[in-house]
C-alpha cells in the first residue's frame, strides 16, 4: 500500500512539475541567473501552502513533523557543493528524473553522476560524521524553536516576505 | 489539465496540497536523494562490492542500505518519471534532446561536452545534498 501511495504521489507530482515547466534546464539555470523565476514561483508557493497545511495538521495532533538535524558545518559545506553541482548539471535530483521523462537525455548523465556522488558520500561518511557534521550542531531544531516564538508568527512573516517577492517578480516580469 | 503550461504559482500550490495529503495519509514527506544512496548500494552489491562493512549503508538499521529498497521513495521517483512523460506527451512538450537550448547558445552543440559536465555536476550535487541532509 505504501508503495502504491509513493507511485501515485510521484505521478501527480511529475505532472505538476512538467506542466509548470520547472523540469527544464533553461528554467533552473534561468533562476540561478535571476532571469526567469519560474522555479522560485513554484517552490515558494508550494512551501507556503504546505507549511500552513502541515502545521495545522500538527496543531490538531494529526501528523508528526520530520525535522532534520541542524549542523552549520554540514549545511554550509554541503549546501555550497550542492549549489555548484546544481549549476553545472542544471537539474536537482528529483527534476533530473522528471527531465528524463520529458526526453532530456542530458539528465541521464546527471543521474549516473548522482549515483556515483551517493557512493562517494557513503565512503566519505565516517570523516564527515566525525569532522564536519559536529561543527555548529544543534540537533533537531526548527526556526520557531530557535527564535523561541510561536510557529504561526514565523509562517505569517515568511508568507509576507514571499508575497513581496512574488510582487517583485511580476513587476520585473521575470 | 489540457492546457500546455500551467501557472507556476497554481502548480506549486497544488504540489503543496499534494504533499499535505501525502503526509496526512501515508506519513511521507517528499524527497528523492536518499534513493540515490540506496541504489548506489544495490549497484555496488551487483558488481561484487561488499557494502556490509560500510558504516553509512549499515547504520540506523540499514536505512540507507540496499535492503531498504523497494520503498515509498523509489516508487515516488518512478512516478515522477512516468507523470512527467505522460504530461509531456499529452501536451506536445516531449522532445529527445541531448543539449539544452540555453547551454547550446553559450557552449555549442557537442553532446559529449554537455554529458561530461552534467555527470560531474551530478556527482558534486548529490554528495553536497547528502552532506547537508537533503
Amino acid at each position: 500500500m505504501t508503495l502504491g501511495y509513493g507511485l501515485i504521489s510521484g505521478i501527480i507530482f511529475g505532472i505538476f512539475l512538467q506542466k509548470a515547466q520547472v523540469l527544464r534546464y533553461d528554467k533552473q539555470v534561468g533562476a540561478m541567473r535571476f532571469i526567469d523565476m519560474t522555479i522560485f514561483k513554484f517552490m515558494l508557493s508550494s512551501i507556503i501552502v504546505s507549511a500552513i497545511g502541515l502545521y495545522l495538521l500538527k496543531d490538531f495532533g494529526l501528523i508528526k513533523l520530520s525535522v532534520k538535524g541542524t549542523s552549520i558545518g554540514a549545511q554550509l559545506v554541503g549546501g555550497s557543493l550542492f549549489g555548484i553541482g546544481w549549476g553545472l548539471l542544471g537539474y536537482c535530483p528529483g527534476t533530473a528524473v522528471g527531465a528524463l521523462g520529458e526526453g532530456r537525455l542530458d539528465a541521464f548523465w546527471g543521474i549516473l553522476g548522482m549515483l556515483l556522488g551517493a557512493a562517494l558520500y557513503a565512503e566519505a561518511y565516517p570523516f564527515m560524521k566525525t569532522k564536519i557534521i559536529p561543527l555548529g550542531s544543534y540537533g533537531k531544531l526548527t526556526l520557531p524553536q530557535a527564535l523561541g516564538v510561536n510557529h504561526w508568527l514565523v509562517i505569517v512573516i515568511f508568507a509576507i516576505i514571499v508575497l513581496a517577492m512574488f510582487y517583485l517578480f511580476e513587476k520585473k516580469k521575470v | 489539465m489540457l492546457k500546455r503550461t500551467w501557472n507556476p504559482y497554481l502548480a506549486g500550490a497544488l504540489a503543496g496540497i499534494l504533499m499535505i495529503l501525502s503526509v496526512w495519509i501515508s506519513g511521507k514527506f517528499f524527497g528523492t536523494s536518499t534513493t540515490f544512496v540506496r541504489t548506489a548500494a544495490v549497484i555496488e552489491e551487483s558488481v561484487g562490492i561488499d557494502t556490509s562493512t560500510n558504516v553509512h549503508f549499515t547504520e540506523k538499521k540499514g536505512k540507507y542500505g540496499a535492503g531498504a529498497l523497494p520503498d515509498w521513495q523509489l516508487m515516488f521517483i518512478f512516478g515522477i518519471l512516468l507523470g512527467a512523460f505522460v504530461a509531456a506527451r499529452s501536451s506536445g512538450d516531449f522532445k529527445l534532446q541531448t543539449v539544452p537550448d540555453m547551454w547550446r547558445k553559450r557552449f555549442g552543440t557537442n553532446p559529449v561536452k554537455r554529458g561530461v559536465v552534467a555527470f560531474f555536476g551530478g556527482v558534486i550535487a548529490l554528495f553536497g545534498a547528502r552532506l547537508a541532509g537533503g
